[in-house]
């Protein structure tokens, strides 16, 4: 497919797209397995960033219209029946895994090579329960970088509060996707050229979007500001238990540091840990580091006099994250935690 | 124009001010600022309420601003720093951090790191901050998680101009720092930050009620500079344009305010400690800098008995830690074998992986 028209996305575009579509993310706890079919689409275009510059990416998206970036996040449950189609609408060659996962035979999930303008189909046996992103791992990293990529989790069956057999419980969930964007390498990757430059990040995003304080445009729209965007902004009462699928798509070690509440750190990079720590920041190693958390929404501890609801900031401590275009502070991989 | 968050309390009347934002579009870069003021300050909201639901407290910490604190490196460079002055004459502040050796000690009174907090936990906190005309700052208890009206996060909530108090009550004893949360990514960079210190009830000697007790403390906060980033203004960035705050390339690297590439903070306590056998080391170690790190005991084995403040279930015994940004592990040494030991800390690059730099001290076991 030829598309020398590149699409062009604004920030709001995207989201709205992902939130149009949110059948998969709405997961709900079933008693018996089910078939999960999910088709995406391998599509590119430009997203404008907070400094107004426009940045080329791919997505794993909805439909030939958009671009997601990341994809939809997939949760399915222990047992389903699992069919995913990827249709390539580029010219370049693509494929889908997910990174670490095997499924009940104890296989890979990969599509292998699609040719541009080809499709490809995997059906697959939900197992091991955790978290995992999906991927496009040729070329890598530069295909990931460049937007393609998303969250997949298995819940463990006849569960719906816990993320693995006997874990910590917990009564809803998110994934936390952060990237890192060099558009100097996004830019060689849209030309079909290898970067050749030194890495040098410029745009940090949360599930694909970048914070918006108060004043600046778009503040407050949840299509536009990652501090607003449902998928990413916590909002729950005291004892709404909240699990965090933290992921990371790009290059950066991070930290991530939440305010108002210490997590409960489960896993590391899929790794049951031995014991459950209270940490207010959590090491995200680069290029796939992923964790799992619990953020407890329990009363702020050291609020005198005592308080139940109030508003702060999930945001990276590795402050470089927290900028946009060299600049703009608070443009970054942020969002908030609201106590209602 | 912005629209500040507001803040609330169960117990308290939310206080509502109204403000002259200084936030402004982002059009053009760099110049922005359509609300004007401040110095090309944009995205700020200048305020200094009341505090909702004050009481007295049991413990004052008075700060205010100083932006000119030269720290002299071990090559005879001085870079300038900023930090928050003590101006309320110790205020209960300990050892710990607080500008030793390096030189660093600005014209307004300030030290890098600045002044120690330290308290026990329980106590009602007020932590009073005073900012002139010419800025706007914050103080955020890091790892204390108060009222969002005590949180201290610029931007979001309001920064400071005139005098705010932070009120507060750390339940957790523990490690933690305090730093500016205004352009907080320059700020806390620049060296505005110090050590707070949550005792047990029973004041310092155990690390935490039930908790093991110490003879020795050393505190290690470790930190890098990149000192391209020192001759920036303190609203650098925020109305747009590229000033390069997404690259820290670091070409100091400093230990609790003293250049630790050389041989400063060797023998410099509390950096540095010496201990006899039999006696129980506690080194307090804030990973202070952005980049990722990784220290080492010099084949000393610790035990880790909390990190971020909170005690772990299990301690675990190490020879080495990886930490990342504002990550605090509380490590406790019972050397048996006399000797110097070399504790040597490297700041990793965040992308490459590359060691940019390592600070070191030591524990001398007599």
């Amino acid at each position: 497919m030829d598309r020398r028209n590149f699409l062009k996305f604004s920030s709001a575009s995207v989201a709205a797209t992902m939130a149009g579509t949110a059948g998969l993310l709405s997961w709900t706890p079933r008693a018996h397995a089910a078939t999960i079919n999910k088709t995406y689409y391998i599509t590119e275009g430009f997203i404008a960033q907070p400094d107004g510059v426009d940045v080329y990416f791919r997505g794993f998206s909805n439909n030939t219209n958009s671009l997601a970036v990341p994809g939809e996040h997939m949760i399915v449950q222990e047992g389903d029946s699992v069919n995913i189609t990827i249709v390539n609408t580029l010219n370049s060659s693509h494929n889908f895994t997910i990174d670490g996962y095997t499924d009940d035979n104890g296989d890979p999930v990969d599509t292998g090579r699609i040719r541009g303008g080809r499709s490809a189909t995997m059906s697959f046996t939900a197992a091991n329960p955790g978290t995992y992103m999906y991927h496009d791992s040729r070329n890598a990293p530069y295909n990931r970088l460049v937007g393609l990529h998303g969250g997949f989790a298995v819940m463990p069956a006849g569960r719906d509060d816990e993320i693995f057999p006997g874990s910590p419980r917990f009564v809803q969930q998110h994934f936390w996707i952060f990237n890192d964007i060099d558009p100097v390498w996004n830019n060689a990757i849209r030309n079909g050229n290898t970067p050749n430059t030194a890495y040098s990040p410029r745009y940090f995003t949360i599930n694909g979007l970048s914070g918006r304080p108060p004043g600046a445009p778009g503040n407050g729209d949840p299509a536009i500001d990652a501090m607003h965007d449902p998928r990413s902004a916590l909002h729950g009462h005291i004892g709404d238990r909240t699990l965090l699928r933290v992921l990371n798509a790009g290059q950066c070690q991070s930290s991530v540091h939440t305010h108002a509440n210490h997590m409960e750190w489960l896993t590391d990079n899929g790794a049951v840990r031995d014991d459950v720590w209270l940490k207010d920041c959590i090491y995200l190693e680069g290029n796939m580091g992923k964790f799992d958390a619990i953020f407890p929404f329990e009363s702020p501890p050291d609020a005198w006099p005592r308080v139940s609801v109030g508003t702060y900031p999930m945001h990276l401590h590795t402050e470089m994250s927290q900028t946009a275009g060299g600049g703009l502070y608070m443009f970054g991989s942020l969002t908030d935690i609201f106590f209602e | 124009m912005g629209r500040r968050r507001s803040s609330s309390s169960e117990e308290t009347t939310t206080t509502e001010t109204t403000t002259t934002t200084t936030s402004g579009s982002m059009d053009g870069g760099g110049g922005g600022g359509g609300g004007g003021g401040m110095g090309g300050a944009c995205y700020m909201y200048p305020d200094a309420p009341a505090t909702p639901g004050r009481v007295t407290p049991d413990v004052i910490y008075d700060r205010g601003i100083d932006m000119n604190i030269p720290l002299t490196m071990d090559d005879g460079n001085t870079v300038n720093m900023w930090g928050f002055s003590d101006t309320g004459g110790g205020g209960g502040g300990i050892d710990g951090m607080g500008g030793m050796g390096g030189g660093g000690m600005g014209a307004g009174g300030a030290t890098f790191p600045s002044a120690a907090m330290r308290m026990n936990q329980g106590q009602i906190v007020h932590t009073n901050l005073n900012v002139g005309m010419m800025w706007l700052h914050t103080i955020h208890h890091h790892g204390i998680e108060p009222a969002d009206h005590a949180d201290g996060v610029g931007h979001i909530t309001w920064d400071v101009n005139g005098t705010y108090t932070y009120q507060w009550r750390p339940m957790h004893a523990g490690t933690y720092f305090y730093h500016c949360h205004t352009n907080t990514v320059l700020h806390a960079e620049m060296g505005m930050y110090g050590a707070l210190i949550v005792d047990p009830p029973s004041g310092p000697g155990t690390l935490f009620e039930g908790g093991p007790s110490y003879d020795v403390e050393a505190i290690w906060a470790v930190d890098e500079i990149d000192s391209s980033w020192h001759t920036l203004n303190w609203s650098a960035g925020t109305c747009g344009g590229d000033v390069g705050l997404n690259e820290l390339n670091p070409d100091y690297f400093v230990i609790t305010g003293v250049d630790g590439s050389g041989d400063s903070a060797m023998d410099l306590p509390p950096i540095s400690a010496t201990v006899a056998r039999g006696q129980k080391l506690l080194a307090r170690y804030i990973c202070a800098g952005y980049h990722p790190q990784r220290i080492r005991f010099g084949g000393l084995t610790g035990t880790i008995h909390s990190s971020d403040g909170r005690p772990l279930p299990n301690p675990v015994q190490v020879t080495e830690i990886r930490a990342c940004s504002a990550e605090r592990y509380d490590i406790i040494f019972e050397p048996t074998q006399t000797g110097t030991y070399l504790v040597e800390t490297d700041v990793i690059h965040w992308v490459t992986g590359q060691v940019l730099g390592t600070t070191r001290t030591s524990i001398t076991v007599v």
